[in-house]
């Protein structure tokens, strides 16, 4: 491919029509999460921007964020990565290997230098030189490093890869860490989940592909549009909570009538997703809708913060901090009486010493 | 009846006054409005288009303390400008401030029969910083996670800051919850220790928060450090 094509490009070498042009930078503009005045920047970057190179690389994961991917309704994900992508090196959805085939991922990152996209899934693991995740005959931090010197922007895919995700869980035996601190200056936008929801995923591609730059991020390096809501506060069951109507256990009257998921240690109200608003697989469901409470798949140490089912972390056989504070508060105030009782022995000591020394002048 | 003369220093104004009573209301709403929206009592409605909002009415009673408690920092500081006595944290720039609180210690851990009197309690200052250090943890905390629900506004972005210090919106939350005990814990102690200090060793402790004076037999160790002009209001 030596002239690279637009999306407009490519809808007239397929004979479509402008009206299904434009029908589709719609589309694409609502998938963005732009609003829709922006339509006409959209319309102009499909016209004019090449279609973005893009090389996916997996690290240290499951590749369950691609499992998520390949479920992308709108746009599909065949047509992301058939059309409006340049897809040239991808870990699992090539069907080239071998020597050819890392050739040739040398040759995309000479050629299109600054200009392609590495989307990364997968942590970054770092113990023993990395030898526990290789790819090609290398590590893969080396492979990290290399594609991600030369790219435009880098995006990471699923929790794995933004912070570490569960190879990172304690004790963290292959020193795993989110692939950051492996692209060095190169932007990267973080897109955590586990798995990120696939309009998602798709979204924040297209977003770089049409604009050429990372969208808005926020403190941690997510996509403002996407991650900028707490789950609890997009939540649908979010008025049983505020009526403080809660299922106590998944078999109660209360999970069957479809009440917050609270009590049952659901991590909306730590979690920032766009799972109560866009939901999964075209809007169908999502975890709290479907019954189950958020265990905050999107957090970086959501491993780390269990047990799933509780809202405070239990300390063995003491029970929560409430009941660690409870007994610790009940034992400050049986040490206070206890110190108050032997101020008063101290006291009479001290008088009677006084008494002593006057009676002795 | 045996007569005793007492001196009168005057030692808190009532700007410190009034912000210490809503420190104290206002702790005890948070604390218990916190632990509610932690562990919620089960509503008994069982239809929720006839319910009360009772979860939402205790969030915002909970917030509604915290901004009075926030704002009733602006009495203790103006307090603290205008009047000698008011001290916004105790002199820890002083070598002396330390050897007076060893001194206290020794004698709260009986290695001594007794300390010397000071209108300032050095030891119990110490402790009303660290009660401000947990208090601002709490503030940072709390407001953060409130602002967060608005993460592009101004303060929401400030939180977003807060979010990655404390290492996730979960522990943010959990530090949030366990400070909220220490404060309890340090009630606790805070209480004891004035009620014995006002009925043991004659210090005044507890009523010099309801006068501003305190009355004692005593000539305390920092006495020439009092706001002597108080007494041109005492008739």
């Amino acid at each position: 491919m030596d002239k690279r094509e637009s999306l407009w490009d490519l809808y007239l070498r397929k004979g479509m029509s402008r009206r299904s042009f434009l029908k589709a930078c719609v589309a694409l503009t609502t998938l963005m999460g732009l609003t829709t005045d922006q339509v006409s920047k959209v319309v102009e970057a499909a016209e004019t921007k090449p279609l973005p190179v893009v090389v996916w690389i997996h690290g240290h994961e499951c590749t369950g964020c691609d499992e998520s991917f390949i479920r992308s309704a709108a746009p599909l994900a065949s047509d992301v990565v058939l059309s409006h992508i340049d897809l040239e090196y991808d870990h699992l959805l090539s069907a080239a290997c071998g020597e050819p085939f890392e050739r040739h991922l040398d040759e995309v990152i000479q050629k299109y230098k600054g200009q392609y996209i590495l989307a990364v899934e997968g942590a970054a693991c770092t113990k023993d030189n990395g030898v526990y995740c290789m790819s090609g005959g290398h590590t893969f931090t080396h492979l990290l490093k290399k594609a991600s010197a030369n790219a435009a922007a880098v995006i990471a895919y699923g929790t794995c890869a933004a912070y570490g995700g569960i190879q990172a869980a304690k004790p963290n035996p292959t020193g795993s860490s989110g692939i950051g601190p492996f692209c060095g200056s190169t932007p990267v936008v973080n897109v955590p989940g586990c798995p990120p929801i696939p309009e998602v995923m798709t979204g924040v591609i297209m977003h770089v592909a049409m604009f050429g730059t990372v969208p808005p991020l926020d403190g941690e390096g997510r996509p403002k549009q996407f991650f900028g809501n707490r789950i609890h506060d997009t939540c649908y069951r979010r008025p049983f909570f505020d009526a403080a109507m809660f299922a106590d256990s998944y078999d109660d009257a209360g999970a069957k009538a479809g009440w917050c998921l609270y009590k049952l240690g659901c991590r909306g109200p730590e979690t920032y997703n766009s799972c109560g608003n866009i939901r999964w697989f075209e809007g169908l469901s999502y975890p709290i809708q479907s019954g189950a409470a958020c265990i905050g798949c999107s957090n970086a140490t959501f491993w780390d913060d269990g047990p799933f089912s509780d809202r405070l972390p239990k300390y063995g056989k003491l029970g929560n901090a409430d009941k660690i504070g409870a007994a610790m508060g009940a034992a400050a105030v049986v040490g206070v009486a206890a110190h108050a009782a032997a101020s008063v022995v101290q006291k009479s000591q001290r008088e009677a010493a006084e008494a002593e020394k006057k009676e002795s002048r | 009846m045996k007569e005793v003369k007492r001196k009168e220093f005057y030692v808190f104004s009532p700007f410190l006054r009034i912000f210490h009573w809503i420190m104290v209301v206002m702790i005890v709403v948070l604390f218990c409005t916190g632990i509610i929206i932690a562990t919620p009592l089960q509503s008994v409605n069982l239809e929720p288009t006839y319910s009360v909002t009772y979860m939402d009415l205790v969030r915002d009673i909970h917030f509604v303390a915290a901004f009075i408690f926030a704002a009733s920092f602006v009495l203790r500081i103006y307090g603290f400008i205008i009047n000698k006595g008011d001290r916004l944290f105790p002199h820890f720039w002083k070598g002396y401030f330390y050897r007076q609180t060893v001194e206290v210690a020794m004698h709260y851990m009986f290695l001594k029969f007794e300390h010397s009197s000071f209108l300032r309690n050095p030891l119990a200052r110490g402790s009303y910083a660290f009660l401000y250090v947990l208090v601002a943890i709490e503030f940072i905390t709390g407001f953060a996670m409130y602002y967060l629900v608005n993460p592009n506004s101004v303060l929401g972005s400030i939180s977003n800051w807060v979010l990655i210090w404390c290492g996730g919106e979960m522990m943010m939350h959990l530090i949030h919850h366990y400070v909220a005990w220490a404060i309890i814990l340090f009630a606790v102690g805070h209480m004891y220790m004035v009620i014995r200090a006002e009925f043991m060793e004659g210090e005044s402790e507890v009523s010099s928060m309801f006068s501003g004076y305190k009355f004692l037999i005593h000539n305390p160790k920092d006495a020439s450090d009092s706001d002597q002009s108080g007494e041109k209001h005492l008739i």
